[in-house]
């Protein structure tokens, strides 16, 4: 429905239409990093029982500790347990388990999800409406998802592969849990919240995708190294042990408990250090291979090292930064652990080293592209909905690029030019990368980070500096922020904006202030709110009518004029986030009770200053809870095409409209047809008795046009939702905000939401993001879809996102660099907060969808993301080819 | 009516973001309406002055919805032995104004090209891409033939330069002298078309309308210059040489290659002549494409071009070579340096 051929034609026609064009820049990483990767691509997604078996055993013989203790011994002895596996070639050693793409389920959060689908456990998740979203979700086919049980694998979860002798051991460990996760008891627990029945309802319709205190309690976030970094794990030890003297048999004696806690996860830490390093050491004893030898003498030698010290070099340092981030992935299920701006947090090693002579830029690269394949390697377990659905298997260890620094100036340094070469050279889904833009940042960084975004991948994206500050001061004064400290902030996760503060890093009698992130898991809360849902729920006063259940009780009005419906949609809004925020609160206090989180509270300032961990408020910050939505310009879109076509111009009735929707405008479902985009969807017979209102739906003032009447009801939405928010309290008795971000939702989300008055059919995928406009409705071109979009003041809300797909013909060159440069300059100068690119010929995606196996290694943005194509869920797949792409030939 | 016609013109699209055609990012305003009717074009629904229909066979479910509405009684089914399709009376169609077909189709068959547009609703709507543009950047009028409207550009440069913005236009030369020489103060920057410097070539400049002429040709909506039989080389070489020599700004010629047409060596050789006798010294090839196929279907249009080849790369390179030995600076297609 978008291939409207009005576009005017310039004469550069150079590249004939029909032939697929290609990404502009293409380089290779160095011989080790490519080996890595390679070693990646014949991976699979792969889960092991140690560290559940070993936390499990240990925590079951602790019955009647101190909760905060036995948790602590469990993970101790979790870690110590964890078989080590390197690689050949390594620079970086360790991992989440003993598989090169290894991770482990975590039943202590939720036990029932990876059971087999006959299994009680299953059935009884199934009732309480908690799986909906798995059902709704696919998850992609290809790459190293485990979709089948094959041999002495088994599949769990559609993604991740288990050894079949390990399965009982699985499910004994599960039973254990039964009853006592995070997950068992919040939701013993969330059902006293008066209207529980609602939120059951919520799930199963889909207008809420997700709990949130046992699926992902943690993450989005920014991570901080300043405490391995600067004491070495002895020191923290030693810190700790000198504050434990302080307090013990003072009041507030939490503290006592948290203190002791965190010596014993770090001797735990300490002991799985150093299995890898006696690892190390007996490789090389057996290595015949001179230069592989001496590689692993040295790692066992930095490994001894760093188990008890801090580090002496930029490798060490690198190293730390890496083994810090695995030890808190695997203290819980997390998505989106940002390790923030590495480049600026390392620097005064690498400069160090630099002076020295002890490393050049080669050896820099070669270190940094190793980084790179390290941090794809995470796997994430967790259900396939959640994996597959938000997620689309990816872990969002978001790194951050550029900002300010604590006094002001332009951070950007030249390791940070070396971070985007490694990104250009070693193209790899993660670590992914942000630009924060300032105007303050030199020309030559921003160009370099052009010619990155350029080769494809769609990372860095473009984030705004100055909009992220004044939304953290706006929403975090209250605790303390200020100017200098919103300068240390970052993305964590895909597109969460996260506070940070600036620790004062000593090497050589020289303070070094480094960024790092201050506060705990965001986008935590209200997890992803179908807005299009709940305007379908509003026509029909309180029924979802794909299943036939009433969701709320009849919001009583007649819906005569426009302000009526927008009243009982923000009724119905206001009623979803009401009983959502009561019941995951209740979830997360289970969380903070049962899984108290050690490792990151040990890294994040300034818990080991109050001694209290993140779950009693041990951060600076702990106004992170959100509320998020899903579905922006959908909603938008329909509540523009109800405005004009009832209410306004009078051509239909709301009744005629139920009726449309109902028939689906006389088309087949996205089921029936297998794509999930509009521009795929099959009339039936009956197409001719809905085609003039599906026309005039279609052709009522879109979002992302520059037109005012349409602009008007996202601005009235933005700044109702974003101000609604601040009246529902989080856990921690703290305002929340607005998070605005798809991720992979808008596909299931689409998946079960009928028909739209804008046009929409049934079953298919909603725009992502919260900006970026319904693909192909978008036909002015991109300033007028930037006017649209910044028709709202973005530092409102967590964040905004603009997802672009440009023919890579319009930047090609030097000079498209420069353009494209000013293309992304003018956005965020305008007051946008992010936007991200596909550089991608969508001729290339149809035949990656046609053929994927020759596409093992194509890379495309998605929704804050990068992810390889093949390992995307079709609908994630048809949403992105039928993104509209900018490019001046057609 | 004069005054309207002052300030008021048709248009058929403004796209932002154009990085090709001129210097820096541009919003690109295409003109409706051109003098000349070059075999190759690729923009067709630019050629005719007015606003017309652009019917997309394949969409079309013969519902009868556009014909009902048509107060003129100008659409008609016709039948066809493979399938039948809509008929339009252009000549008809070019005097419309309310274009009820096209509100009343559902099929998204059928759109109407072009529309009426004042100089100051075209400067608002362009004025807000202003702060897009950056360094550099401002707009480019191309079509169609801008100076075949020549109050509503001349109108519309001024008021743009005067509001400090980069103009840009791209020209085919058959304009009367006196319609550049007014805008000139107002210019920052002239693409010039070259097609060939053959007298003897110059049908092909005005191919389409000369074989079998059809309804919408006959209209009165031609400029006096658009006589049949009228060869319009030495006027563009003409009006070359007094903008070379007047134009105080960067004026680059352009050379769309259609081969077998303007691609020899000897075409080549008296251009790279010709361009230095101006005084001047830059050139930018464009290959020619078939691009814009579909829009002849559209526009019920014979699709000429499929008679001629796209250039081979080497082509191209040799053609360059060939510039720059006669001291030339020539860019290939989008390779340009700025």
């Amino acid at each position: 429905m978008s291939s409207d051929i009005q576009t005017p034609v310039n004469y550069y026609g150079s590249e004939p239409g029909r032939e697929v064009t290609s990404r502009e820049t293409k380089r290779q990483p160095t011989p080790r990093a490519n080996e890595a990767r390679e070693l990646y691509f014949e991976a699979k997604s792969s889960v092991s029982m140690e560290f559940p078996y070993w936390y499990t055993r240990r925590w079951e013989q602790l019955e009647g500790e101190i909760p905060i203790i036995r948790r602590a011994e469990a993970l101790k002895s979790g870690f110590e347990h964890l078989t080590p596996v390197i690689f050949p070639g390594e620079l970086l050693s360790m991992g989440k388990a003993s598989y090169l793409r290894g991770s482990y389920p975590m039943p202590w959060l939720s036990e029932a999800f990876f059971m087999a689908a006959e299994d009680k456990l299953y059935k009884e998740a199934q009732e309480s409406g908690k799986l909906t979203a798995d059902t709704f979700t696919t998850m992609g086919k290809g790459g190293g998802n485990v979709t089948k049980s094959e041999g002495m694998v088994i599949s769990i979860a559609g993604k991740f592969g288990l050894r079949v002798e390990e399965m009982p051991i699985m499910l004994e460990v599960a039973r254990k849990w039964k009853d006592k996760s995070v997950d068992d008891i919040g939701h013993k627990y969330e059902q006293l919240v008066p209207g529980y029945s609602e939120k059951e309802a919520l799930m199963r319709s889909v207008i809420c995708m997700f709990d949130s205190g046992y699926t992902l309690p943690q993450g989005r976030e920014v991570m901080n190294y300043y405490y391995p970094l600067q004491y070495g794990i002895d020191g923290i030890i030693k810190n700790c042990e000198d504050a434990l003297a302080d307090v013990a048999g003072y009041p507030d004696m939490d503290r006592l408990y948290f203190y002791k806690a965190v010596i014993l996860m770090l001797q735990g830490i300490k002991h799985w250090i150093q299995n890898y390093a006696d690892e190390a050491k007996f490789l090389a004893s057996l290595e015949q291979n001179g230069k592989q030898k001496t590689e692993y003498l040295e790692m066992a030698e930095r490994l001894n090292w760093i188990s008890s010290s801090p580090p002496r070099s930029f490798h060490d340092s690198l190293q730390i930064l890496w083994l810090f981030h695995v030890a808190v992935l695997n203290e819980d299920a997390i998505s989106g652990l940002s390790p923030g701006r590495v480049g600026q947090v390392l620097y005064p090693f690498w400069q160090r080293d630099m002076a020295n002579g002890t490393i050049d830029r080669a050896r820099s690269l070669e270190l940094l592209e190793c980084m790179r394949v390290k941090f794809t390697e995470i796997d994430c377990f967790a259900s396939m909905g959640v994996v597959g659905g938000v997620l689309s298997g990816n872990t969002f260890n978001n790194l951050c690029l550029g900002g300010l620094l604590k006094d002001g100036t332009a951070a950007a340094n030249e390791l940070e030019m070396l971070i985007l070469e490694a990104g250009i050279t070693c193209d790899t889904p993660q670590p992914t990368l942000s630009m924060l833009y300032d105007e303050k940042l030199p020309e030559e960084f921003l160009l370099k980070g052009v010619e990155c975004t350029k080769i494809g991948t769609g990372y860095p994206a473009w984030v705004n500096n100055q909009v992220a500050m004044e939304f953290l001061v706006g929403n975090y004064s209250h605790e303390g922020m200020n100017l200098e400290e919103a300068r240390a902030w970052a993305i964590g996760g895909c597109l969460e904006t996260s506070p940070g503060s600036w620790m004062p890093l000593k090497i050589d009698d020289v303070i070094h202030w480094i960024p790092g992130g201050s506060a705990p898991a965001t986008s935590v809360g209200v997890h992803f709110l179908n807005l299009p849902k709940i305007l379908e729920v509003v026509l029909f006063d309180g029924i979802d009518m794909r299943t036939g259940q009433r969701i709320f009780p009849s919001h009583g009005y007649h819906l005569e004029s426009y302000n009526e419906l927008w009243q009982a949609f923000k009724d119905y809004f206001s009623r979803a986030c009401h009983v959502l925020t009561l019941t995951n609160n209740i979830q997360h206090d289970a969380w903070r009770k049962i899984a108290p989180s050690l490792v990151n509270s040990m890294l994040k300032p300034d818990c080991l200053k109050k001694g209290k961990d993140i779950g009693q408020m041990g951060c600076r910050y702990n106004t992170t809870f959100n509320i998020e939505s899903c579905g922006t310009a959908n909603l938008v879109n329909s509540l523009s095409s109800l405005k004009q076509n009832v209410y306004s111009e009078k051509n239909y009735t709301l009744e005629d409209y139920r009726k449309a929707i109902l028939a689906n405008f006389g088309y087949k479902t996205a089921q029936e047809t297998g794509s999930y985009s509009l521009i795929d969807q099959l009339p039936t017979a009956d197409y001719v008795l809905w085609q003039k209102i599906h026309r005039q739906s279609l052709d009522a003032p879109k979002f992302g046009n520059d037109i005012s009447f349409v602009d008007a009801i996202m601005k009235d939405w933005e700044d109702w939702f974003c101000e609604m928010t601040h009246n529902y309290r989080s856990l921690y008795d703290q305002p929340m905000y607005a998070c605005q971000i798809s991720v992979s939702t808008h596909g299931p989300m689409g998946a079960v939401t009928m028909a739209g008055p804008d046009g929409r059919l049934s079953g298919t995928t909603f725009s992502d993001g919260s900006v970026s406009a319904y693909p192909g409705t978008d036909k002015n071109g991109p300033y007028a879809l930037f006017n649209s979009a910044t028709c709202w003041n973005h530092a409102q809300s967590q964040n905004s996102q603009l997802n672009m797909k440009i023919h890579p013909s319009v930047v090609k060159g030097r000079e498209g660099s420069r353009k494209f440069l000013e293309l992304i300059r003018a956005y965020l100068r305008k007051g946008g907060f992010h936007v991200q690119f596909n550089i991608v010929d969508s001729r290339m995606l149809k035949q990656a969808q046609a053929d994927p196996e020759k596409f093992r290694s194509l890379l495309v943005r998605v929704a804050g993301f990068t992810q390889y194509w093949v390992e995307l869920g079709k609908q994630i797949q048809d949403e992105v080819i039928s993104r509209t792409e900018y490019e001046e030939i057609k | 009516m004069e005054q309207e016609e002052l300030t008021t013109g048709y248009i058929f699209d403004i796209q932002g973001f154009s990085v090709h055609d001129g210097p820096g990012c541009r919003t690109l305003i295409f003109f409706k309406g051109c003098s000349l009717e070059c075999a190759w074009c690729s923009n067709p629904e630019g050629i005719s002055f007015y606003p017309e229909p652009l019917y997309r066979n394949s969409k079309c479910t013969l519902d009868e919805h556009c014909i009902n509405a048509c107060k003129h009684g100008a659409i008609s089914i016709a039948k066809n032995e493979t399938c039948d399709h809509l008929n339009f009376r252009r000549d008809i169609c070019a005097k419309c104004n309310t274009y009820d077909c096209a509100s009343a189709c559902c099929s998204d068959a059928l759109k109407i090209g072009g529309y009426k547009v004042s100089v100051d609703d075209l400067y608002n709507r362009i004025h807000r891409d202003r702060q897009y543009w950056g360094e550099g950047g401002g707009i480019t009028l191309t079509g169609g033939e801008p100076f075949a409207q020549p109050e509503f550009a001349f109108n519309f440069l001024k008021h743009c330069y005067e509001a400090y913005i980069h103009t840009a236009v791209e020209t085919c030369g058959n304009v009367a002298w006196s319609h550049y020489k007014k805008a000139l103060p107002y210019i920052d920057w002239i693409f010039f078309d070259l097609k060939t410097l053959d007298e003897s070539r110059g049908d092909l400049l005005t191919y389409s309308r000369s074989p079998s002429a059809r309804p919408h040709d006959l209209l009165s909506a031609s400029p006096p210059d658009r006589l049949s039989g009228y060869t319009p080389i030495s006027n563009i070489l003409e009006n070359a040489r007094r903008i070379a020599q007047e134009f105080p700004g960067r004026l680059i010629f352009r050379l769309p290659v259609i081969p077998g047409f303007n691609d020899d060596a000897e075409n080549i050789n008296n251009t790279a002549s010709f361009i230095r006798s101006t005084g001047r010294k830059e050139v930018n090839l464009l290959p020619l494409h078939h691009l814009g196929r579909e829009k002849y279907n559209l526009l019920d249009k014979q699709y000429y071009t499929n008679n001629f080849n796209i250039p081979a790369n080497g082509n191209l390179e040799n053609i360059a070579q060939q510039f720059k030995s006669l001291g030339i600076t020539c860019y290939i297609g989008s390779e340009t340096p700025f």
